[in-house]
């Protein structure tokens, strides 16, 4: 991993983020937009301008590929490169959570 | 009854905003965008008054990718307008969202739309301000005769509105870049 997928992806935006995790399986932009949507109860709406230029970003950078078009959407899948980003992203949101819970519960006990 | 108008206004490149704001504005007061051509010229017709956002992206990649780029658009809802200068028109009825909904839903993407403008445009146009303004307001200053005055003084406010417009830009860009958080 060189120095400018550091930069740009570690840490990553939120729609950064639910791009590699939903294209762990082959899918189209407004899949992915659909999907979001549904896994967050409606709270996250991605939306086009995003969408688009964040996946040509992503396909340039290699942590995603092409696949196919259909019915004029292109699909896309997560390469070697995004997992590896992705797994970077995820500890790093675990520690993140970890620590919250911890911080909050070492408070609860002293109250 | 006149159901068509036109309105000539003129936005630099850095007033995206204020182009999206004026659309909205003749939508609810019942006029359509129907479309704009020799830069200044907006076509408008007579609609049932609703409120409609309109929002300009600026992307060469989806420029080159057309039918998958307004794709993803429509299937968000999002009504493609037309290409203009490099920009592309979209709309969507408020009745539609849930919510304020734009074309970009995070600041890093709203950055990445300005680093394409500034590609894209304001380049070309610091180019223009170096290589024709700024030469031809000193080489018509030093004719010193009445022509070249009147030229001298075109080119000077021809300069002063590109510095208005670099101006413009760099504020907005560093507001948004300082507004991003991670």
């Amino acid at each position: 991993m060189d120095a400018h997928i550091r930069k740009v992806y570690a840490p990553m935006t939120e729609t950064g983020f639910y791009i590699l995790l939903c294209l762990r399986e082959t899918m189209h932009g407004y899949g992915i937009v659909q999907k979001v949507e549904a896994l967050t109860r409606g709270e996250i709406k991605l939306s086009p301008g995003t969408m688009y230029g964040s996946l040509s970003k992503m396909e340039k950078d290699g942590l995603i590929r092409f696949v196919r078009e259909e019915d004029k959407r292109k699909l896309y899948c997560i390469t070697d490169l995004g997992t590896q980003v992705l797994e970077l992203e995820m500890k790093r949101i675990e520690r993140l959570y970890r620590t919250m819970k911890e911080v909050r519960e070492n408070e609860r006990q002293k109250n | 009854m006149n159901d068509k108008k036109i309105k000539f206004r003129f936005f630099t490149i850095t007033q995206w905003k204020q182009e999206q704001e004026f659309l909205r504005q003749q939508h609810n007061d019942g006029w359509k965008f129907t479309r704009l051509d020799a830069l200044i010229c907006y076509h408008f017709e007579k609609c049932q008054p609703e409120d409609v956002v309109y929002q300009l992206d600026f992307n060469p990649d989806g420029r080159a990718h057309k039918t998958e780029y307004v794709r993803m658009f429509r299937d968000c809802g999002w009504e493609y307008l037309q290409d203009y200068t490099g920009y592309s028109y979209f709309r969507k009825a408020a009745s539609e969202m849930d919510g304020d909904e734009e074309i970009f839903c995070d600041d890093s993407s709203r950055l990445d739309f300005m680093k394409r403008v500034f590609k894209g445009r304001i380049i070309p146009c610091i180019v223009v301000f170096f290589c024709v303004i700024i030469p031809q307001l000193l080489f018509q200053f030093h004719l010193n005769n009445s022509y070249g005055n009147i030229l001298a003084g075109i080119f000077a406010a021809l300069g002063i509105v590109y510095l208005v417009m670099f101006g413009t830009f760099a504020i907005q860009f560093l507001r948004y870049q300082k507004s991003i958080k991670y």
